[in-house]
């Protein structure tokens, strides 16, 4: 009877293991697929804002240094056809690990947190280090630490990583706005 | 906004010391791509009075595709200013690299431009098919479409003035409809619309050439302007110029004192020598009145009479002393006794 019981124990779970393999996908999106209407018109009347001042701010520090540099990290900058919302939620959280460079302007940095965390919402997507989330409420809650103030006129790479990392995520919501309507 | 892409040096330079003279003297300026309603692309680097080198030109999208060289080159007299990429050519959201070789001769340069995104270097049509209509309450509503094929990330402009105006309006216009509030009836509207990528899109300045021109206004009203106008300015005017012309040229003529004024006489001054030429025969002396000694002073050979002049010796006086004999003149010392002889001179003197 012993021998029965366990035979039928592990013929009814036999099924259990490939179910749970198939059903959990390779990469798991942390991303809800929203409403594309709905983050069109987040990015249109609320983000757009944001990501044009950040744009401008990267304009007025000087950025001799940042000429052709190749970057480590330079395919987080890539977004990748029909996966505009992966690449920008791939772009958001690593621009979320520049908010506590000291090398950077405090401003320009808090900023550009500001952003990450914006498209992160609109996106309603999370990162894979959830720590990066704390980012976010230091943000909103207006709380950051008291870094040294970058001067314009210094260059870093940490500087130009972080600006090459805005420019691909400004270029990536213009695809996404061109292409997936 | 347009993109002017710079020109780097390449360190793939093949001779050094004449790189930099060769690229004084023949270096493009720079390279401007323009893609025209994202169906082509042109990417332009110079003219033909400026280039005099080879040129040609290769391209790639980073970390996309193998170096090519374009297909199309755009050439002006013989020398190639241009290259002409088709749609299958244009990759957007992707850097896009551009490489241009100098030969002259022998000798080579290369030219290597910055990375360049496409989607910020498009630039739609012109808007089509405008159209106007009434609303109520003096209210006009202008409608256009355009050729471009994403109407969400176009912006437009729309310009307009009235034919009692001098300056034409503008207002940005984010959808593809245009509402002008009080439109006067008695006026005649003309109304321009261009079009522009907006930020949601891309990042650019280039904006789509003016549309063809809409109008709006009484019809009938400005024919008959217009021929009021023309009857004003060809007919009424010169006919006016020319009658007043007329009147001047009488009235110059007729009135003698407007002529004088208008043509004041050149003063004579032969009458005031009438006397002189008639009265005294040309003698400007005996004219102006000149003393005849004076005249006759002035004369060259000129010559006085000596007039003599004696004096008579008195006749009740005293003897002279030498007749009496008792006295002989003295001499005085030194002096010679005068001589007795008779002279024509003697007890006469020279008068003038």
């Amino acid at each position: 009877l012993s021998h029965v019981m366990a035979t039928t124990f592990f013929r009814s779970i036999f099924w259990v293991l490939p179910l749970l393999l198939v059903l959990s996908p390779v990469n798991s999106s942390s991303c809800a697929m929203g409403n594309k209407t709905t983050i069109h018109a987040k990015y249109k009347n609320i983000l757009i804002h944001d990501i044009n001042e950040l744009v401008n701010m990267s304009a007025e520090y000087r950025d001799r240094c940042c000429k052709n540099k190749k970057h480590e990290n330079s395919k987080v900058f890539f977004c990748n056809d029909t996966q505009e919302i992966e690449s920008l939620q791939s772009m958001a959280c690593n621009m979320l690990r520049f908010f506590h460079k000291q090398k950077i302007s405090k401003d320009y940095r808090r900023k550009a947190a500001l952003v990450s965390c914006g498209t992160l919402q609109v996106l309603e997507c999370k990162c894979e280090r959830h720590k990066k989330e704390k980012v976010c409420t230091q943000v909103n809650t207006h709380n950051t630490d008291t870094g040294s103030e970058q001067s314009k006129n210094k260059c870093n790479q940490e500087f130009c990583e972080l600006k090459e990392n805005i420019s691909s995520l400004r270029s990536c919501w213009n695809k996404f706005e061109k292409i997936s309507r | 906004m347009a993109v002017h892409a710079a020109f780097l040096v390449s360190t793939l330079l093949l001779l050094c010391g004449m790189g930099p003279c060769l690229a004084a003297a023949h270096s493009p300026s720079g390279v401007e791509c323009v893609l025209f309603n994202e169906e082509y692309m042109t990417c332009m680097w110079g003219s033909r009075e400026t280039l005099t080198a080879n040129y040609s030109l290769y391209y790639w999208y980073e970390n996309r595709s193998p170096v090519v060289e374009c297909k199309h080159y755009l050439q002006d007299q013989g020398v190639s200013i241009g290259c002409y990429f088709n749609q299958s050519e244009i990759i957007q959201f992707q850097p896009f690299r551009v490489l241009i070789n100098a030969s002259l001769g022998s000798r080579t340069l290369k030219f290597l431009s910055k990375p360049m995104e496409l989607q910020d270097l498009v630039k739609p049509e012109a808007p089509v098919n405008l159209t106007i209509r009434n609303m109520s309450s003096n209210q006009l509503q202008l409608t256009w479409t355009s050729p471009y094929p994403k109407a969400q990330c176009l912006e437009h402009a729309v310009k307009y003035k009235s034919n009692k105006d001098t300056n034409w309006m503008e207002h940005q216009v984010k959808g593809d409809i245009f509402s002008f509030p009080s439109v006067d009836y008695e006026k005649y509207y003309t109304f321009y619309v261009r079009s522009k990528i907006n930020s949601y899109c891309g990042r650019t300045q280039l904006w789509s050439e003016w549309s063809v021109p809409v109008v709006w206004g009484s019809n009938s009203t400005s024919k008959e302007e217009q021929l009021h106008w023309f009857w004003i300015h060809t007919v009424l005017i010169p006919i006016a110029s020319c009658l007043l012309l007329l009147v001047l040229v009488v009235l110059l003529v007729r009135m003698e004192r407007v002529w004088v004024i208008l043509m004041p006489r050149i003063p004579n001054p032969s009458k005031n020598f009438d006397e002189l030429f008639i009265t005294h025969n040309g003698n400007f002396q005996e004219w102006a009145g000149v003393p005849k000694d004076v005249v006759e002073s002035f004369r060259p050979n000129y010559s006085e009479n000596i007039c003599y002049v004696s004096e008579l010796p008195p006749k009740d006086s005293c003897e002279p002393l030498w007749e009496s004999g008792n006295y002989s003149p003295s001499v005085m010392p030194g002096t010679p006794a005068a001589p007795r002889e008779h002279s024509p001179y003697k007890n006469s003197y020279v008068g003038l």
